[in-house]
């Protein structure tokens, strides 16, 4: 007797002959679920309360929101089943996707009182809606455990330029969209909408699934593929389309104050990316440069509690807030001559308890201490201060938008520095140094510049990140540079991906956007953050936007050889293994 | 001439509880190489589980002055299970999964660890937002001396604090000097590999360095809750990089090294809070100064050997 396939993810072996009935089941019942009463019955419009009720018989077949989302998420499986696409892949992501969705359609009704999503009846009608659709999504995880994954189809990146062009254009402009829909999605969160939370949770889950499903008919890295090879054209694309988001119905004030936060902190943890994600060297006191940075911007910014009276320009003020910064990287980073590993993380975790005590205790009436330095006016530039709404002919765009263009400039400067450093010889030094020190020593490269350098660029990054927070939250205290800022500045590079550009940024908004979303839980913020780090080094170490052409030191090898994705048995099966056979 | 005196036994006194925190750094540490980032968060978690076993689980009548003899050594064993459950579960869950990874994966996940320890516990323990006050009038002789102009004083519970943890060092060293398990602990941190080949199951030698680094930390927060008379969910941080830096200056794996450490860090707390420029509100950055140019310029500490080369 043959053993079955030994998959490295599932412990059950399905057989192959239920991978149809399983995987075109699935679909059906999605369609039927979908159709079928939900006790959320929530419109994207309506108060979860309100219409979480059985209201859906007077209308029985309209369907929208993420009623809409389950349909359509069927549909795609029953129709994957008769077009030539690695059909497991699809399905498990779709099948992924519809547990999401209709997991959080059931529990959050359930956590509100409401009654479980399948038996909460307003007397004699069932709303079987969310269990249907879930066990539609089990099916189609199911239908995919039927044989091992099949390679991601890598498509032709040689296509004529134009056509490139276009694709870029419209992948990037629906990326667009799908942010400013997820912003929008159930609104603000916190009073005025307390289910923004799940309605945001649902969309996300619904989108991971269909992002998965291109993934996994290689549309997004044959996207990918096309922006490496058009490198500046996707780079302009990509800003000008950032820049189109005051545009969307995501144009708030809310949205930009926030979007602005991102950037810094994105700016902040690209800057930490040099540190840890190329040269692999645990910073954990980061949020000083921050805040070094924000301080020398403040003074320099003619606050009445500033110390020295002097109004420097807005752009004199962050050159010096990152030279600064930068100044006292190479001083934090001097230690790495000498200090390896977790030693070195706990020397910069000294170093940043330091800076907060030094400020709290407002050294040389530089900080203010517990005073802060308050009121640190907006930048102004050509009359039109940064804190008000612009009116551009008859368009009225809303007010912090100014910062959020300075912004969005700022993180791509930060992003062209980094993608350029890590591809030159310097890049490539620090990527030798965290794969194996002393080879790279021996190699002739020169360990101790690379890495003190790698702190100065590192902080200076963070130093000009600093200037720009300064003047946009107009208030620079001490308690804005704790420890745990450091944390969340390591988990977004973390998560995002250590040694990625765009995992950084991705980082960054999504621990920003998600307390936005998901204000009923904001006092477990973070504990979350906690319980993602430590999830994440145990399931997928390389973060959610590995960096495609090196695997970071995290996601390498174990001491027996094993690679580490294979250690666990929930992750996949590493993708690249797939694709390399 | 008092003051002086006064702060050294103040130092002692802090020394002592450090010690007992650092110890279980440094053996865990000396084992598998990992700065255990949570351990601090286990002594205040300690600290929180003895007050509840004081505040919910001790009768109304035990909990006045004269029960004393019978409530501490309770509350004592409440906050040293609870930190050894959770020092067991920690390694269980958190760490070995990650035993071969890349050394940065454990070091990130402790970091995670201990901000979940310290958010679940201001989030869930009655009050734990702001600190949470010890029964004051429990343990609370003080006693006098003149000295010259002023007075000395110190407190039952300091005097408790210096004994316990030199006792539990002195303990601690002949069971890992002289025990089975103690030798087999020593190998599985010379040479994890071979230890295995001798015959020593390493999983079960890491989970009794957790179990008793627990206890130890667990007891620390019982001592402190009672000296110091409340608990604070920041406490794990801040103790937790002391006794780190203890267990450092004292050269990482070495009982003795952590005890001297211990005491070292709280005389220095105490004495430059006392006589440096800028007094208590500087008092830390000597500390973290002193930790950085240990680790810069003796990394292996005042009895530690130097550093294998790890692969």
């Amino acid at each position: 007797m043959s053993k079955p396939t030994n998959s490295v993810t599932g412990s059950v072996a399905i057989p192959p002959g239920l991978a149809r009935p399983l995987g075109i089941g699935g679909g059906v019942l999605a369609i039927l679920g979908a159709l079928l009463p939900w006790v959320t019955f929530l419109l994207n419009d309506g108060a979860y309360p309100d219409k979480a009720t059985l209201q859906f018989f007077d209308a029985p077949y309209a369907v929208s929101g993420f009623r809409l989302h389950v349909l359509l998420l069927g549909v795609v499986a029953i129709v994957a089943h008769f077009i030539p696409v690695p059909l497991r892949r699809v399905l498990r992501a779709l099948g992924w996707g519809l547990i999401g969705v209709a997991a959080v359609n059931i529990v959050f009704p359930l956590v509100d009182g409401g009654g479980f999503g399948a038996i909460t009846s307003d007397g004699t009608n069932f709303a079987f809606g969310g269990i249907v659709s879930l066990i539609a999504g089990i099916a189609l995880v199911l239908a995919a455990k039927t044989g091992p994954l099949e390679p991601v189809p890598q498509w032709k990146t040689s296509v004529p330029t134009l056509v490139a062009y276009a694709v870029l254009v419209v992948s990037f402009v629906a990326l667009l969209l799908v942010v400013a829909m997820m912003l929008n999605a159930g609104g603000q969160g916190g009073v005025g909408n307390p289910y923004a939370g799940p309605i945001f949770l649902s969309l996300l889950a619904f989108l991971a699934g269909v992002l998965g499903a291109l993934h996994g008919i290689g549309l997004t890295g044959w996207i990918s593929g096309l922006s490496d090879k058009h490198k500046w054209f996707s780079v302009i694309v990509l800003v000008l389309v950032a820049l189109a988001l005051p545009f969307t119905e995501a144009g708030t004030d809310y949205w930009m104050t926030t979007a602005a936060n991102i950037g810094v902190y994105a700016a902040t943890a690209i800057g930490l990316n040099i540190v840890v994600g190329l040269a692999g060297l645990l910073d954990l006191g980061y949020v000083a440069f921050l805040g070094i940075g924000a301080f020398v911007a403040a003074n320099f910014s003619g606050a009445a509690a500033a110390a020295f009276d002097i109004e420097l320009p807005f752009v004199v003020a962050a050159i010096i807030a990152a030279v600064v910064a930068g100044i006292f990287g190479a001083v934090v980073g001097s230690p790495t001559l000498r200090v390896r590993g977790d030693y070195l993380a706990i020397v910069t975790l000294a170093f940043g308890e330091i800076f907060k005590k030094a400020a709290q205790n407002n050294i040389g009436g530089l900080t203010g201490g517990a005073n802060a330095i308050p009121n640190v006016p907006p930048i102004n530039w050509f009359g039109a201060s940064f804190d008000e709404s612009l009116t551009i002919g008859s368009l009225e765009l809303p007010s912090g938008v100014l910062y959020y263009v300075l912004i969005i400039v700022l993180v791509a400067l930060v992003m062209v520095v980094f993608a350029n450093l890590k591809n030159s010889r310097i890049g490539r030094a620090w990527i030798a140094i965290r794969e194996d020190e002393d080879a790279a020593r021996a190699m002739g490269i020169k360990t101790g510049q690379a890495k003190i350098l790698a702190f100065l660029i590192g902080a200076t990054l963070a130093g000009l990140a600093g200037a720009v927070f300064a003047h946009k939250t107009s208030t620079v205290a001490y308690d804005s540079f704790q420890f745990i800022e450091s944390v969340t500045l390591l988990a977004a590079v973390i998560l995002g991906g250590m040694g990625s550009i765009p995992g950084a940024v991705l980082g960054a908004a999504l621990l920003l956007v998600l307390p936005e979303k998901l204000r009923e839980f904001s006092d477990y913020r973070l504990m979350l953050f906690g319980l993602a780090l430590v999830l994440i080094m145990r399931f997928r170490p390389q973060g959610l936007v590995p960096d495609r052409h090196r695997r970071a030191e995290l996601a390498d090898e174990g001491a027996d050889g094993v690679p580490i994705e294979e250690l666990n048995v929930h992750d996949t099966p590493g993708d690249e293994k797939a694709v390399t056979r | 001439m008092a003051t002086l005196l006064q702060q050294l036994i103040n130092g002692l006194v802090l020394g002592g509880l450090i010690a007992l925190i650092a110890l279980g750094y440094t053996m865990v540490y000396g084992i598998i190489q990992l700065i255990n980032f949570a351990h601090g968060e286990v002594f205040m978690v300690g600290g929180f589980a003895s007050l509840a076993t004081y505040s919910y689980v001790l009768p109304e009548s035990w909990r006045d002055h004269g029960h004393w003899p019978i409530a501490l050594p309770l509350m004592a064993l409440g906050g040293a299970v609870v930190a050894v459950v959770l020092a067991v579960a920690m390694e269980r869950l958190a760490y070995r999964p990650l035993r071969n990874a890349p050394r940065l994966a454990p070091l990130i996940t402790a970091l995670g660890v201990s901000v979940i320890l310290k958010e679940a516990v201001r989030l869930w323990y009655p009050g734990a937002t702001a600190p949470v006050p010890f029964p004051r009038a429990f343990v609370d002789e003080q006693f006098r001396f003149q000295l010259g102009e002023g007075t000395v004083t110190i407190g039952a519970t300091a005097i408790l604090m210096i004994v316990v943890s030199i006792l539990g060092a002195i303990i601690l060293q002949t069971y890992i000097t002289r025990s089975r398990m103690g030798r087999a602990m020593r190998a599985t941190a010379q040479d994890p590999d071979t230890a295995r080949l001798m015959g020593v199951n390493p999983n079960r030698t890491i989970v009794l360095t957790f179990t008793i680094g627990g206890a130890l930390a667990g007891l620390a927060g019982v001592l402190y809750g009672i000296h110091i008379t409340n608990v604070d969910t920041e406490v794990g941080f801040l103790y937790g990089i002391f006794a780190f830096t203890a267990a450092v200056l004292g050269g990482v794996g070495s009982i003795k090294g952590a005890v001297i450490g211990g005491f070292a860090i709280g005389l220095i707390k105490t004495l430059s809070g006392q006589y440096l420029p800028g007094g208590t509100q500087y008092d830390l950055v000597w500390i973290f100064v002193l930790l950085i140019v240990v680790l810069v310029f003796r990394p292996q500490g005042l009895f530690g050997e130097p550093e294998r080369v790890r692969a």
